[in-house]
């Protein structure tokens, strides 16, 4: 069995050497599966209202890809290459289910916010795309890492545009008001000067908008990541 | 409530796939650098939402409901002795569906269409992991409609919504092509802001006032007088 | 011996385990957490009937809460008249009248209204549930009306998806608030209630909308007229 002999081979590779540590860097910024793959947008954006959504949503996707990359991994030597896009479906899917049903058991009041949304985690592109790119042709170990990197690399663009979106848009921050009270008639802190929220961001368009800028900051600094037109 | 055409037209404008939910964002960017492709793979979405939003809702009807069941044994059903509840599969059956579906569909136009296999081909397997197929059934799910045919008429609308976003996001990159953008915004950069805009745009459908006649009349009905708001209120969008 | 992955005998076999394990994991949790998730479906409801009657509770206190305000609670139907001999899932506290609303093989004149009467200091309310629709999809909520079966004394709404800081808003307490003290009639004739969004929610039978959210305003105010009216139908007779 091929699984067992590389059990043995790993321990001569240091846990955290120069390349496994690569594998959790060059997501976060380089290679981020947002901002430069492009995958996963689909049903991330739709939930960057609120840091809440955005954090709970995050966490389903680092449990998912994690564990999703793990199994993927361990059978990559069994799964029959004709139905390997079916089975890998059928892992993620079965995933989904679990981290479904817990929401749902243990934290209702996140999985009514989320409704539909954690369904779609299925058909984040970035989960197959990890399964088919690396978990297929690697060993568990670095297969964990990798899914741990480009995870948290699709978390941090997903809370960094709900903050945005959150602050501006209804000047809160996990719920809690920061510019003070805008209730109409007690009205307080910066909101008694005149502030208004701009309703605009909580509109599902300025996700794709706060996106885009991202993208525009990040490949202003980083001139190798610029494309051609 | 709202009839079949309505929803039809609802899920292409005011709750398109791609500007109100996201759905089907990956391909949609990938594949929107020619016209040409766009149309491909928008005819595809189109095609597949048709075909697997409605196995998937008499799957969610005849099997995974709660009490679905019941034609097979009444105890089976809601007020039965012997309740069955399989909801909690609908995730991996719908997908399932949907993956199954998408791989027939490959074998049929590669046998029997070459030329549009050329065209489509390499859609079809992307069209398996796209959001907005699966997205078509999550919401036909959760949203109940009580006919075979609404679910229809929303999973077409949705697929034609798609094909308007795709193709005219195509032709806007078509043409930006021409335009001097700033070197760090280019290519995937300004695709989302564009995107962004034809959101904005297609929010001004929100207004619209659906099955104003029908709710008019029931509301008539129930002996009370018609409340009058207007039919279409694009001022303060929602 | 090395076995050929690529054949058909492999594939099915591979396929049939792997059907057959997830299976089973997946049918063992679903029904392991299935109570979990009833209570929780049945304690958020009951919450959201405590909190239109004015009373704080959560999870963990929302069941007794109930119990201990929650005196009796029956169905009518939608000319007002009182159902009796229902069966368990009619009942009440089980009747889903968002299924009702949605579902159009259900005749409007054939829907269930249900009341569950409240005993909060010592005065009798009655909790009304109420269903519509807003920008995104269902809203729902109650109503608790005093015993001079007019006079709106709190609200709980709730929604599936409107508009987080705008539609959503109507979750808010200071939304909800805004129909206390309303009247649902005159002189034993039911009057509609507004909701405006020009800021003259103080006049009489009329409420503050929310701004940036008139589409799902406007289905709260829909809702809430069209239900009010059916009960009042049943609380004109029964006064």
């Amino acid at each position: 069995m091929s699984t067992t002999e590389e059990k043995l081979k790993a321990p001569k590779e240091p846990l955290f050497s120069k390349k496994n540590k690569r594998l959790i860097t060059d997501p976060l910024s380089d290679n981020n599966p947002i901002t430069i793959q492009v995958l996963g947008i689909c049903s991330a954006l739709a939930i960057t209202v609120q840091v809440e959504q955005a954090f709970w949503m995050s966490i389903s996707v680092i449990f998912v890809m994690v564990f999703g990359n793990l199994i993927v991994s361990l059978l990559r030597n069994l799964i029959p290459s004709r139905v390997r896009i079916i089975v890998q479906l059928v892992i993620v899917a079965s995933l989904v289910i679990i981290v479904n049903e817990s929401l749902q058991a243990f934290v209702p009041d996140v999985s009514e916010k989320l409704s539909v949304f954690v369904g779609l985690i299925i058909t984040n592109c970035i989960i197959m795309g990890r399964f088919e790119a690396f978990a297929m042709s690697n060993k568990p170990f670095p297969s964990i890492l990798d899914a741990v990197g480009n995870a948290i690399g699709y978390a941090w663009i997903l809370v960094l545009v709900a903050l945005v979106r959150e602050v501006l848009g209804s000047g809160k921050i996990w719920g809690a008001n920061i510019f003070g009270n805008n209730l109409p008639g007690e009205e307080s802190g910066l909101y008694a000067l005149g502030y208004v929220n701009n309703n605009l961001m909580i509109l599902p368009p300025m996700a794709l908008i706060v996106v885009g800028v991202i993208i525009w900051v990040q490949r202003s600094m980083n001139k190798e990541l610029v494309e051609e037109n | 409530m709202e009839s079949t055409l309505d929803i039809f037209v609802k899920a292409i404008f005011t709750e398109n796939m791609i500007f109100a939910y996201f759905l089907g964002m990956c391909s949609y960017l990938a594949v929107s650098k020619t016209v040409k492709t766009g149309v491909g793979l928008g005819l595809a979405v189109v095609f597949v939402l048709g075909v697997t939003v409605p196995m998937n809702y008499l799957l969610e009807n005849y099997v995974l409901k709660e009490g679905a069941l019941s034609w097979l044994n009444e105890d089976y059903g809601v007020n039965g002795s012997n309740t069955i509840d399989l909801s909690f599969l609908s995730f991996i059956m719908f997908i399932a569906v949907v993956a199954s579906i998408v791989q027939l569909v490959e074998m049929l136009v590669e046998k029997f269409a070459p030329a549009l296999y050329g065209a489509l081909g390499i859609f079809l397997p992307l069209i398996a992991v796209n959001c907005s197929i699966l997205g078509g059934a999550l919401f036909m799910q959760d949203r109940q409609y009580s006919t075979i045919l609404d679910a229809t008429s929303f999973a077409l609308g949705s697929g034609v919504g798609w094909f308007i976003a795709i193709v005219s996001l195509a032709a806007i990159r078509e043409k930006i092509r021409y335009s001097n953008v700033p070197p760090a915004l280019r290519g995937l950069g300004i695709t989302f802001i564009v995107t962004g805009l034809m959101g904005i745009a297609f929010m001004s459908f929100m207004g619209v006032e659906y099955g104003k006649k029908e709710e008019a009349k029931s509301n008539t009905e129930s002996g009370g007088a018609v409340e009058t708001s207007q039919i279409i209120n694009v001022k303060q969008v929602n | 011996m090395k076995v050929n992955k690529d054949g058909n005998g492999y594939t099915f076999a591979f396929s049939i385990i792997l059907v057959i394990v997830v299976g089973v994991i997946l049918s063992s949790l679903s029904i392991g957490l299935d109570p979990l998730k009833k209570a929780n479906v049945a304690v958020k409801k009951k919450m959201n009937i405590l909190s239109a009657l004015g009373v704080e509770s959560t999870r963990q206190d929302g069941s007794d809460k109930y119990d201990e305000f929650i005196k009796d609670s029956y169905v009518i139907s939608h000319n007002g008249v009182l159902q009796e001999d229902l069966p368990e899932e009619k009942k009440a506290f089980n009747l889903d009248v968002q299924k009702q609303f949605r579902d159009k093989t259900i005749e409007v004149s054939d829907r269930l209204y249900p009341i569950f009467e409240a005993e909060k200091d010592g005065a009798t309310i009655f909790v009304l549930p109420v269903v519509g629709k807003g920008l995104w999809g269902p809203i729902w909520g109650f109503v608790a009306l005093a015993d001079d079966y007019e006079t709106i004394v709190g609200t709980s709404f709730d929604h599936k998806g409107e508009t987080p800081g705008l539609g959503a808003e109507i979750a808010q307490d200071f939304f909800e608030n805004r129909y206390n003290g309303e009247k649902i009639a005159d002189n034993g004739q039911f009057t509609p209630i507004k909701v405006v969004q020009n800021g003259t929610g103080s006049e009489e039978q009329k409420v503050d909308g929310i701004t940036g959210g008139t589409i799902t305003s406007k289905g709260v105010e829909k809702m809430v007229n069209k239900t009010m009216r059916v009960y009042y139908k049943y609380f004109s007779k029964n006064k």
